[in-house]
């Protein structure tokens, strides 16, 4: 398949604005900018885009909500966190194709009239930091940034604000707090962003991935491009591809690739010839399928009827040398770490079921524990304030779900099935 | 120390933002990255700077866990050990460090040289396990590798 | 209108109101523990979740706003459900030690376990451990037991707005803590403590000795301790007071107080109170009996009246003390010992500065209400740090500022750092200039309002500083005017907040030009004002020149009716202000002083002159509750019950009247009109009362300011002002170019009295709990003036002034003094800064203006 948003990842030199524009960049920006900013919102709508965050929102949505609101300034944040574990695609185009991004932005910020823009870059990419910041040194150097863009009048600043180590602040409005320079804890939702966002202010967020879509749409058209992939939810889609595969790694397919696809076909298979045991689809807060459910279309539609979530698309093999009691329990741990602490359920919940599946793990389960941890999880479930605690729950339900066998296992014999 | 050069890289960070205060995370950055770790002085420099209370810059500061609060050594050894790690050895190479330096998560050599920290997802779960020393990145670990990796830091 | 289904009833509002407002004004109880009226929304806790029909997931009735046919449940299988596990994740790290816990009983954590029940132990590992905080002498801290709700950080960082606490950490380590992790250095306002559910932060003052149900009874009175009259309830157990709490919404306050409302009402409980009457013998004061105190000082005062007649006799009476106490007190100068000198230390700044602006703008100009301060669109800050001198008033100021209103201050004023958008302080004793050149500015941006040509013209003589005499006296440059002049240039509704300062560093002078400000900024005024009732004395005729109600005496049309209606006569002749009378004892021309509830000899400026002219008179007769400096040079001392023991009324800064409510029996003092009538009537003339009623309904008829405000209405709108008694005065609408009496040079340092947050008067000193907070007295001065005179921050210091007078203290170095004085708190024992400084008297109003002695300072070794 041809590729949009990697096409360039394996030029050494892709960084540079040089290279960029000889494959073609700063096209859709062109293009842009001779548009009417609502045709702009008109054609996103239009193309079936949805977010690449997690959610899936649709964008032209999103953006419309925004560009109704009659507040200024408004702001532009780029989510580039990537904390869901298993994820390392929006680091792919940070580090090596810088500008698909900033022209991504440029043209939302033309769209939405927004003059300010953010990247809110997790801290654990510091050369990412590096990369971004000379490119959009060259971006400003080359009248793509600042003042009078392109010679059209227009006006977008741009910059980098580090996070510090927060995975919750990939949430929309734990950034916005993050932005503002506070503690990175969720916000009420409504007002939304859209409306009231950074420093009160029409505010839209969008991932890496979502921006990175941008000028392939305004290049080919919302008609070309919703013909990419699933009608339902078009277009490229990277996929991160980790754990016991020939080839791990990111690959670019149309959205809506089958499961058993990307693990068989594009990444080799199981690595050394394993068996499969299980795959996590979408990140750690996506519920975990066992190998008779990997017939399914990747995407924001099928994945749900087969009972996980597209998430990040970051998908997690398993084969049968893995203990799935410790996966679950270090993937309770990482929330547990990462509750910001706001509501009790994730706070006091994720806490309580790490303790109870490291005693397992260790091997000092007790009878009643499975049922226990199926208790505290469904108490938590559905009621906390952000979807993060959601997100542990759902992972553990699904583990028990699956392979409550596991956990018996270890439970009764006081040990571990595979090792 | 907080250098004068530190002090005019956060004001100019300050025109960032619309608003004064939200350059607070590029000043503790900054002032991490020559300190190593973040004292109450200058968490109380920082409230001066950014006219933000004391306790406010406290919270924030303890609320992002890369933020350091007690002294660190030289070089940082930020080691992933999230599920796509663990499954490709990451406790192996943790246990392997705390022999090596005789220091457990969290811990500083006695000669400052390495500070050992557990990371969450370092987003290269491709290309498993993975640390980033200070802000190096390294990956396709294994224990021969990590040694190997770690003698290049004094 | 939006209608609203909440468990099958129907519920209208004409406006959106959330699910838990809804649900409340329907009578039906949704449990809550992160939510508090009046702090931002939080939705952390989950406790309150409910059923909204169409959505899928539960919602926290606290946070979602109702629409139109909502259909809401609130008591399904489960919500029953969520609530419990709710409390359950509460209870995995909460200890279980209620028992020990001071909290117990009125635990909200408590009652909604009582309420819910929890499963039980299915926690199998150790809690969270935190040790208890004791780092503070207020505050004890015990993480172990928050449950997170930041409930105490939204009140300190959204309400109090001190910021001074924080959640540090996240997740299941997040604690509260302030900076530094221990003591909490913070303005201890204690509101923190109001709002925590649990027993996660609190009071340390009644530690293991308070339990809620120790409560016998509980007493809703005023505080004592300044003009904004906030109340409280006093918790009460065998005529002891367990603690001092406010109410939420109750009062002016609202439900907030400062720390010395909260905490420092154990000056009532202090052992040094005193408890028999005291009679000087051979030298000594020994304690005597009442018969014996109260014959003694009737027999004096009957033989120096009949000798000398009433001009001999001085009283000095007290805002401190109620209506009821200084309305007797003047009935028993002007009636029985037939004298007019009476005033009091209102004379001051709140006094005159009240007489000057009615005198212009009309009575009762001054008389706005707090709250309204918070609405304003712009502030503006002259002569003292409303934060520290009326702190509950001083949350106004800030919360104008978080609504976005321009606050500008124009004296030292740390408290509102953070919260003002332009800040130019003059160098101490140039402030005319500042006032004179931002009037200029302000004229420039804002034009004249043409409302009175007789004003503006009087501002048409004013000679204008040019722009280097500004800069050379003040130390500001023009910009820092003009800037001010620009936040001022729009805003339509302004509140001008005057303090004490301003009278004494800048005297007439200083008030005309905030008047002429005040008239071209069309802005309500707000006095400041340092103790409980200084509008009290004005309003119950206790000035040498006006009878209850504010009515000029010398009128004799208004003193002969007053007469008739009384039934006791009043001298003709006005008597003498304070400063005349401490002159005329000097000259050996008054024989007799009656001190009723103040300090005169530490409290007033020249400190040590007044203390000279006292020792020589005849006979000083002092009530008081401590033997204070000048209660230990009197004749006679009468102990004197406190605020918490008393009942009558106070008019707050707002000329609010209000009604204190007695707590307990005194330990042996006596309210200030018992002493007064118990003299009176051994003089011959009897004064019947039987209770602080009987005094009010006398004054409502004395003061037809007060109208029919009846004892009753106390409590009510009808003692707001105005009271709808007597019509009231208009003002002039003119102003006159004030002389200058008291020459402005030097540039050394000036010493100034330093208003304290944590101390009020000089009877705080008697609390522990405020002196466990600060004990000691200090020179606070900016670091310039420090390197000058090359001290630092902590050295023993010695000021000396031109008198010979000084005094030995620490020195605290601290850039928030910006305009070069050095302050000292007139607070406590040994430490007499009134007695370094000299003044001038004002003519006009008798009021005293500082004269700026340079002093001397130097390290002590
Ligand atoms: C706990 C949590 C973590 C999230 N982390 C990320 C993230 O790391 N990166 C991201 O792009 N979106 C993340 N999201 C989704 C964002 O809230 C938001 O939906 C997204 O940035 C919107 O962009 P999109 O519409 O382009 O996807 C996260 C959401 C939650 C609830
Ligand atoms: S679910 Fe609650 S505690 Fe967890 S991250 Fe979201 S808001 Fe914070
Ligand atoms: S006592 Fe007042 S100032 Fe201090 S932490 Fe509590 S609320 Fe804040
Ligand atoms: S200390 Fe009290 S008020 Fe503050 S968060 Fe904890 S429980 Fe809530
Ligand atoms: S799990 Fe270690 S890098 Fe992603
Ligand atoms: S009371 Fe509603 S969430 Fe806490």
């Amino acid at each position: 398949m041809q590729k949009f948003l990697l096409k360039n990842v394996d030029n050494p030199r892709s960084t540079d604005i040089r290279e960029y524009r000889k494959s073609g960049g700063y096209k859709g920006l062109k293009k842009a900018v001779e548009m009417e900013p609502g045709k702009i919102v008109d054609e996103v709508k239009k193309s079936g885009l949805r977010g690449r965050g997690g959610a899936g929102f649709p964008t032209g949505m999103k953006w419309d909500f925004a560009s109704r609101d009659p507040n200024f300034p408004k702001y532009l944040i780029c989510n580039a966190d990537e904390g869901e574990p298993g994820t390392f695609k929006d680091r792919h185009i940070l580090e090596r194709d810088p500008h698909l991004l900033i022209e991504g932005m440029v043209i939302a910020a033309r769209a939405l009239k927004v003059g300010r823009g953010y990247i809110y870059l997790r801290a654990e990419y510091p050369a990412a930091e590096v990369i971004l910041d000379k490119a959009i040194d060259q971006a400003y150097k080359e009248g793509l940034l600042g003042e009078n863009i392109t010679g059209k009048g227009f006006k977008f600043d741009l910059s980098v604000h580090r996070g510090a180590g927060a995975y919750i602040c990939g949430e929309e409005t734990a950034l916005i707090e993050s932005i503002e320079g506070k503690r990175g804890q969720p916000r009420l939702k409504p007002p939304f962003p859209v409306n009231v966002g950074a420093w009160g202010k029409p505010t839209i967020v969008n991932n890496v991935e979502t921006f990175s879509n941008l000028p392939l749409i305004i290049e080919i058209g919302p008609e070309e491009y919703s013909k990419i992939g699933n009608p339902d939810c078009p277009g490229p889609k990277l996929y991160c591809v980790s754990g016991f595969v020939e080839k791990p790694g990111v690959y670019e397919l149309p959205m809506g690739t089958i499961l058993r696809d990307i693990i068989y076909k594009h990444c080799g298979g199981i690595k050394g010839g394993g068996k499969l045991k299980a795959v996590i689809p979408g990140g750690i807060s996506t519920p975990i399928l066992p190998p008779d459910k990997i017939d399914c279309q990747m995407d924001f539609v099928n994945l749900p009827k087969a009972g996980s979530m597209l998430g990040s698309g970051a998908v997690m093999v398993f084969d049968e040398s893995v203990c799935l009691v410790s996966v679950c329990m270090r993937a309770m741990q990482f929330f547990e770490h990462e509750s910001c602490g706001k509501c009790t359920p994730c706070r006091e919940g994720t806490g309580w079921l790490s303790n109870i599946l490291e005693r397992i793990e260790n091997g000092m389960g007790r009878n009643g524990d499975i049922e226990l941890l199926l208790e505290v999880a469904s108490n938590i479930s559905g009621k906390t304030f952000c979807p993060l605690g959601d997100g542990a729950a759902g992972m553990l339900l699904s583990f028990i779900k699956y392979f409550s066998d596991e956990f018996d296992h270890h439970i009764e014999n006081r040990k571990c099935m595979v090792n | 120390m907080i250098t004068e050069e530190i002090i005019k890289k956060i004001q100019q960070k300050k025109g960032d933002y619309p608003v004064f205060r939200s350059a607070i995370m590029s000043a503790l950055h900054e002032i991490q990255n020559t300190e190593g770790w973040l004292s109450q002085e200058s968490l109380y420099k920082v409230s001066g700077m950014l006219n933000i209370p004391p306790a406010t810059v406290k919270g924030v500061a303890t609320f992002y866990h890369m933020y350091r609060h007690v002294p660190m050594g030289r070089n940082i050894i930020q080691i992933c050990t999230n599920v796509a790690c663990m499954i490709m050895g990451a406790e192996k190479l943790v246990d392997l460090l705390k022999r090596e330096f005789g220091i457990e998560a969290g811990g500083t050599t006695g000669d400052k040289r390495f500070s050992l920290v557990i990371m969450e997802c370092i987003g290269a779960c491709g290309t498993a396990p993975a640390m980033l020393v200070n802000d190096d990145f390294h990956d396709n670990l294994d224990e021969k590798r990590v040694m190997d990796i770690l003698n290049g830091y004094k | 209108m939006i209608t609203v289904t909440i468990n099958d009833r129907e519920i209208k509002f004409d406006k959106a109101v959330t699910i838990l407002e809804a649900a409340r004004s329907g009578g039906i109880k949704i449990p809550t523990l992160c939510f508090f009226e009046g702090l931002e929304k939080f939705g952390g806790c989950r406790l309150c979740l409910v059923e909204v029909e169409k959505l899928p997931r539960l919602q926290t009735a606290c946070t979602v706003m109702v629409t139109d046919g909502m259909v809401v449940r609130t008591e399904t299988d489960a919500i029953i459900r969520a609530r419990k596990a709710m409390l359950e994740f509460l209870l995995i790290n909460h200890p279980l030690d209620c028992p020990y816990c001071d909290k117990s009983g009125e635990c909200e954590l408590q009652d909604l376990v009582a309420q819910y029940g929890a499963e039980e132990g299915r926690f199998a590992e150790g809690k969270r451990r935190h040790p208890e905080s004791f780092d503070d002498p207020i505050i004890v801290r015990n993480m172990e037991r928050c449950v997170t709700c930041t409930r105490c950080v939204r009140m300190c960082d959204g309400v109090q707005r001190a910021s001074a606490i924080t959640v540090t950490g996240r997740g299941d380590h997040s604690f509260v803590e302030p900076f530094s992790g221990g003591r909490y250095d913070c303005e201890y306002c204690g509101n923190c403590l109001t709002v925590c559910p649990v027993g996660a932060i609190m009071s340390r003052l009644h530690r293991h000795s308070y339990r809620a149900w120790f409560v016998e009874d509980e007493i809703e009175t005023l505080c004592g301790f300044c003009g904004v009259g906030c109340s409280m309830i006093l918790q009460m157990r065998e005529n002891t007071i367990l603690r001092a709490i406010p109410r939420m919404g109750m009062g002016i306050n609202k439900g907030l107080l400062c720390a010395r409302g909260r905490f420092g009402y154990d000056i009532i409980e202090s052992n040094r109170r005193l408890t028999t009457p005291l009679v000087r013998k051979n030298g000594e004061l020994k304690a005597v009996s009442w018969a014996e105190a109260l014959g003694l000082v009737a027999e004096k005062f009957s033989e120096i009246k009949e000798q000398d007649g009433g001009e001999k006799f001085a009283g000095i009476v007290s805002p401190e003390l109620t209506n009821e106490d200084n309305y007797v007190f003047q009935r028993f100068f002007r009636e029985t010992l037939f004298s007019n000198n009476i005033d009091s230390i209102i004379r001051m700044f709140y006094a005159p500065a009240q007489a000057y602006f009615e005198g212009i703008f009309g009575q009762g100009i001054t008389a706005n209400l707090i709250s309204g301060i918070g609405k304003s669109d712009a502030v503006v800050v002259a002569g003292g740090d409303p934060t520290k001198i009326n702190p509950v008033l001083g949350l106004q100021v800030r919360a104008a500022s978080g609504n976005g209103a321009k606050v500008v201050s124009l004296s030292n004023a740390a408290g509102l750092k953070r919260f003002a958008s332009s800040e130019p302080v003059a160098r101490s004793g140039s402030e005319n200039f500042l006032y004179s050149a931002l009037l200029k500015a302000l004229i420039d941006t804002r034009g004249l309002p043409g409302r009175s040509g007789s004003i503006e013209q009087e501002i048409g003589n004013i000679k204008w500083p040019n722009d280097e005499e500004i800069t050379q006296r003040t130390g500001l440059r023009k910009s820092d005017i003009e800037k001010v002049a620009e936040d001022l240039k729009d805003p339509k509704n302004i509140s001008v907040i005057i303090g004490p300062d301003i009278m004494i560093n800048n005297g007439l002078m200083g008030l005309f030009l905030i008047a002429a400000i005040i008239y071209v900024l069309d802005a309500r005024i707000y006095l400041l004002s340092e103790r409980p009732n200084e509008q009290g004395v004005i309003d119950t005729g206790c000035m040498p020149d006006t009878l209850p109600g504010g009515r000029p005496l010398e009128i004799s049309s208004f003193r002969e009716k007053f007469e008739q209606e009384m039934g006791y006569g009043v001298p003709g002749q006005k008597g003498l202000t304070l400063f005349e009378m401490f002159e005329a004892i000097g000259k050996g021309d008054i024989k007799a002083a009656y001190v009723m509830g103040d300090n005169p000899v530490f409290n007033l400026p020249a400190a040590d002159r007044i203390r000279e002219a006292m020792s020589g008179l005849d006979f000083l007769v002092v009530q008081d509750a401590f033997l204070s400096e000048t209660a230990k040079m009197a004749d006679v001392v009468l102990p004197a019950a406190l605020w918490a023991e008393k009942d009558g009324t106070y008019v707050n800064l707002e000329r609010r009247i209000q009604r204190l409510h007695r707590a307990k029996k005194s330990v042996g003092g006596l309210e200030g009109w018992q002493i007064i009538a118990g003299i009176s009537g051994l003089m011959g003339s009897r004064m019947e009362y039987n209770s602080a009623r009987d005094i009010w309904e006398e004054i409502t008829r004395a003061s037809h300011l007060y109208g029919s405000v009846s004892y009753e209405d106390l409590a009510t709108d009808k003692s707001l002002w105005p009271y709808k008694g007597e019509p009231l005065r208009s003002g002039k609408w003119e102003i006159k170019i004030p002389e200058e009496v008291v020459e402005k040079t030097g540039h050394g340092c000036h010493v100034y009295p330093d208003r304290l947050l944590f101390h009020s008067g000089s009877f705080s000193r008697y609390s522990p709990a405020l002196n466990s907070i600060q004990a000691e007295p200090y020179a606070v001065m900016h670091p310039d003036t420090a390197k000058s005179i090359d001290i630092k921050d902590g050295d023993r210091i010695k000021i000396a002034a031109a008198n010979g007078w000084s005094i030995e203290l620490v020195s605290k170095v601290d850039n928030e003094i910006r305009d070069f004085s050095v302050r000292v708190p007139n607070v406590f024992e040994g430490v007499c800064v009134m007695s370094l400084v000299d003044y001038g008297i004002e003519p006009g109003t008798g009021a005293p203006v500082w004269k700026l002695s340079d002093i001397k300072i130097e390290k002590v070794q």
